[in-house]
């Protein structure tokens, strides 16, 4: 089972090994797959101006490998909403304590769509939540491509659009506010077959954390066959 | 210009808090179709894409085509021609039905379901596709003379879209609520087949369906029994007696 690894600041030393593949994945999926030219770098390393000390990383890591990822910046801070896309949010700027925004979620194409165990992707958006519900977090801010919003809305994640879509580099492009609750984070995890918290705070115990609740899997209730 | 974009925008963000409040089918769809009027939409539908063989009425999830353009699209199988669904397995944008591509030369079928289409009033129109994994569907809305600027295109989007979202939300049962047959025919017996061990593509072969036809039906099968996977759907619907082996 994949495990999915809290790295932030205060731990960041633990995972430096990491980063230098992590940085290389991003150039492949962003700039060499999906073609993000305004990201190119010519060390072939993504990083952009919001990997930041207070940047918050989840690393999905199985057998040693990283597998996919997902970073969450404090809105406090410059984010990608605030600086580079501001026409998509017209609700008005977001600068909480309690949001994060997230960006660069992936999976590697090896490990994206069925395996054994649960789906890649749907780890990351249960352990997000986790991780939100543990910080006191309540949302999570997204520029994302619109053909996600189905998909968000199949598995549960809760999205409040914040301007309307526009075309950007030949995709349709819009920003979300994400609900981060215990209802959603439950409902995730009873999908993914999940019954217990799955994120791994390795060097993170100075960090106080609120209580998740309990999570059981429902047996469906048995009913009468209908004659 | 800018007025226009403003004004659309703050539209459809208050358009999708509204819908997101209302708690029935019948709200959602009477809002959905005012708001289109306004933009010079008079018809739409939001379907599954089927497939040879594939009925889309079982596929349909709002219907607000014309009557009797809807029963002869059905009648004549013209989705299998229709080339904006073709489109929608081609693209994740939306995009106008007149970007649908095909060759009028070598696929007259596909011009002759545009010209038709003419004869309902559908002259112009704009298609969404939604994409799952396992599954392709549409939101088409057709007019004669409808707004088509990139406003009224992006506005349509996002209020067409989070409909889609709700009406779907608003068709799954309450939790808790009581258990009742919930699957349609097709879908019952390609879960009757899943729960006999029967791939996908196996499944197609037995009941002379497409894979892709039978994964939506799954698909179908799993939204409506609100499980995540064949294995889940397979248990939940023996345990409720939705099928019998």
């Amino acid at each position: 089972m994949p495990e999915i690894h809290v790295v932030r600041k205060d731990n960041r030393h633990l995972y430096a090994s990491y980063f230098d593949p992590y940085f290389r994945l991003r150039h492949e999926i962003y700039v060499k797959q999906r073609k993000w030219m305004a990201l190119d770098r010519p060390d072939g390393r993504e990083i952009d101006q919001f990997d930041t000390e207070e940047a918050v990383y989840l690393f999905c890591l199985d057998k040693g490998q990283l597998i996919g990822a997902m970073r969450a910046v404090p809105t406090l801070l410059p984010t990608l909403m605030s600086e580079i896309f501001p026409e998509l949010n017209i609700r008005g700027p977001i600068h909480r304590p309690d949001v994060y925004e997230l960006s660069r979620i992936f999976v590697i194409p090896e490990r994206r769509g069925e395996h054994a165990g649960p789906r890649i992707e749907m780890l990351l958006l249960t352990a997000i939540m986790e991780y939100g519900i543990s910080i006191g977090v309540t949302g999570f801010s997204i520029v994302l491509e619109s053909w996600w919003l189905p998909r968000f809305e199949r598995c549960g994640w809760k999205a409040h659009p914040l301007g309307l879509p526009r075309m950007i580099d030949g995709m349709s492009v819009l920003a979300v506010l994400v609900d981060c609750d215990e209802a959603t984070w439950k409902s995730l995890c009873e999908q993914t077959g999940l019954l217990q918290p799955t994120l791994t705070w390795q060097g993170l115990d100075g960090i106080s954390r609120q209580a998740l609740p309990d999570v059981f899997l429902h047996l469906p209730p048995a009913a009468q066959p209908t004659q | 210009m800018h007025g226009t974009e403003a004004y659309w925008g703050r539209r459809a963000l208050d358009f999708v808090d509204a819908i997101e409040a209302s708690k029935t089918t019948a709200s959602v769809i009477s809002q959905f179709e005012k708001v289109i009027h306004d933009l010079g939409f008079h018809a739409y539908i939001m379907a599954g894409i089927p497939t040879p063989g594939q009925s889309l009425a079982s596929l349909t999830l709002a219907n607000g085509w014309p009557a009797e353009w809807y029963a002869l699209y059905i009648r004549e199988n013209l989705h299998a021609v229709d080339p904006v669904p073709r489109h929608c397995l081609a693209t994740l944008n939306p995009f106008v039905w007149a970007e649908a591509p095909y060759d009028r030369e070598r696929d007259p079928k596909a011009h002759h379901v545009m010209m038709r289409a003419h004869d309902f009033r559908l002259a112009q129109g704009y298609c969404i596709p939604i994409h799952y994994d396992d599954a392709v569907g549409a939101i088409s809305l057709a007019g004669e003379r409808p707004y088509l600027d990139a406003e009224t295109k992006s506005a349509l989007h996002l209020m067409s879209v989070f409909t889609h979202g709700r009406l779907r939300a608003l068709a799954r049962p309450a939790p808790g609520a009581p258990a009742r047959r919930r699957l349609s025919e097709v879908e019952a017996e390609v879960v009757r087949w899943a729960a006999r061990g029967k791939t996908a593509w196996e499944t197609g072969q037995i009941l002379g369906l497409s894979e892709r036809n039978v994964r939506w039906h799954l698909e179908e099968a799993q939204r409506k029994l609100r499980t995540k996977n064949k294995t889940a759907t397979v248990a939940l619907a023996l345990v409720n007696g939705e099928i019998m082996l």
